[in-house]
């Protein structure tokens, strides 16, 4: 089990409170996710990872000081490769995408092998790793962030919810039977997901926002303006 | 009586539920999506939950009515023993997952695997339901008043659902067949009882176990 959470904030009167509503949304998904935990700060492009309670690191971190326009989360529980902080979510990779998964996969192996014979080198041997690789992978041979996306459903065997960003984007993708847990709320000032909706109960105005699942292998995102 | 859950934690107000008297009623306010609310009832009481509940919502009680003033989260009503529990909203993932008995009523959409594992308790959900709707359902009635996903029915046993809307597609051994005078007595019951007024019980289709994947006594 792991927990996932990220933000896109659209409301420019918004973003300075950025680091506080991040850090609200992670203390609520510190239990899916307590051996450790990371996160991505868009646009300034600042990763924190570390091991430990999750809500103790982004007070170790002044999570709550950080202002920006998107932030995507990650807490862990591991069941596959090591507790490191080199281990967590969130695995930025090429142009500054960043990505979070809950699930694991089952065939990363073949396709690490597939990407390093394509002189793509990798940082870990997390599964998740290879998801964010494939994806930068793609775009790099021209495939748009939502064909990657869809090519990587292909693909990729297992269970995963998936959240990435980059910095003018914030999509979310499940497996074809959503094995694991997603919720996403909108509104005009904010678009964020979380494995659970306590997450997002913490945002203003969730009371008055659009509230729904995604549905399996539905593409959803979102672009920065 | 009423309990803040932003001031009281979860287990404390169960243990407060579960010593209140047959024939009583608390509301529980501020549940922000916590988990396990109203879990394990024993006594026919009333429990209100004034917003949106978390995982589990009404689990594994019995004799109770828990209503949920809002949406609920994954496996609400999972495993009920009797009474009711029902949500005014949506419900997330594996509603009344492994419920033995009692009823579940969603007045939204439920989404995937609801009424997964059924045992013998009444389903019904107002809205759609999603993906794999009934999977390996062993006993009892599932009512949708909507549109089902795919995979309806998948691996059924002995239990039954009607859909009052469209069927994406149907999960391997399960079979539309025609509905029976006692189907269309206790879909018109079910409806009244609950207030679906928008299902037609003589418009429902009937969806049941072709019984090619199991096989009672010898094969």
């Amino acid at each position: 089990m792991c927990g996932i959470t990220a933000i896109q904030v659209r409301d420019a009167a918004l973003r300075p409170k950025l680091g506080e509503l991040i850090t609200a949304m992670l203390g609520q998904v510190a239990d899916r996710g307590p051996d450790s935990a990371g996160i991505m700060i868009y646009p300034e492009k600042r990763v924190l990872k570390g091991v430990g309670h999750p809500t103790t690191l982004a007070t170790e971190w002044r999570l709550h000081e950080i202002s920006g326009t998107q932030a995507i989360a990650h807490t862990r529980m591991a069941t596959e490769s090591a507790i490191t902080a080199a281990h967590c979510h969130p695995f930025v990779v090429g142009d500054a995408l960043s990505l979070v998964h809950n699930g694991s996969f089952a065939n990363h192996h073949t396709i690490r092998r597939e990407l390093t014979a394509q002189g793509v080198e990798f940082d870990s041997d997390n599964d998740s790793e290879v998801a964010a690789r494939f994806l930068a992978y793609r775009m790099a041979q021209g495939d748009d962030l939502e064909k990657a996306i869809r090519l990587l459903c292909e693909r990729f065997d297992g269970f995963y919810t998936l959240a990435i960003q980059t910095p003018q984007a914030f999509a979310v993708v499940r497996d074809i039977i959503a094995c694991k847990p997603a919720i996403i709320a909108e509104t005009p000032g904010w678009v964020a997901m979380a494995s659970e909706y306590r997450a997002l109960a913490v945002l203003p105005g969730i009371e008055s926002a659009r509230v729904y699942e995604p549905e399996p292998e539905e593409v959803y995102l979102w672009t920065l303006t | 009586m009423d309990i803040d859950l932003s001031t009281t934690d979860v287990r404390t107000t169960n243990a407060a539920l579960r010593a209140l008297p047959a024939g009583t009623t608390a509301r529980l306010v501020n549940p922000a999506g916590k988990h396990n609310l109203a879990v394990g009832l024993t006594e026919p009481i009333t429990v209100e939950i004034d917003g949106t509940a978390g995982y589990y919502a009404g689990g594994l009680g019995k004799n109770a009515t828990v209503l949920v003033r809002g949406t609920a989260g994954w496996g609400a009503g999972e495993n009920l023993m009797s009474g009711l529990v029902q949500v005014d909203g949506d419900a997330s993932q594996s509603l009344a997952a492994s419920a033995h008995g009692g009823t579940i009523v969603v007045r939204g959409d439920a989404s995937l695997r609801a009424g997964i594992s059924l045992k013998g308790a009444t389903v019904l959900v107002g809205g759609d339901v999603g993906d794999h709707c009934g999977f390996m359902a062993q006993a009892g009635t599932i009512l949708i008043g909507g549109d089902a996903g795919r995979g309806l029915g998948d691996s059924l046993y002995e239990a039954v659902i009607y859909v009052a809307g469209k069927i994406k597609d149907l999960g391997a051994d399960a079979r539309i067949e025609d509905l029976t005078a006692e189907d269309v007595e206790l879909i018109a019951d079910l409806a009244k009882r609950h207030g679906f007024d928008h299902i037609d019980p003589e418009n429902v289709k009937r969806v049941a176990s072709a019984k090619q994947l199991y096989h009672w006594g010898s094969p």
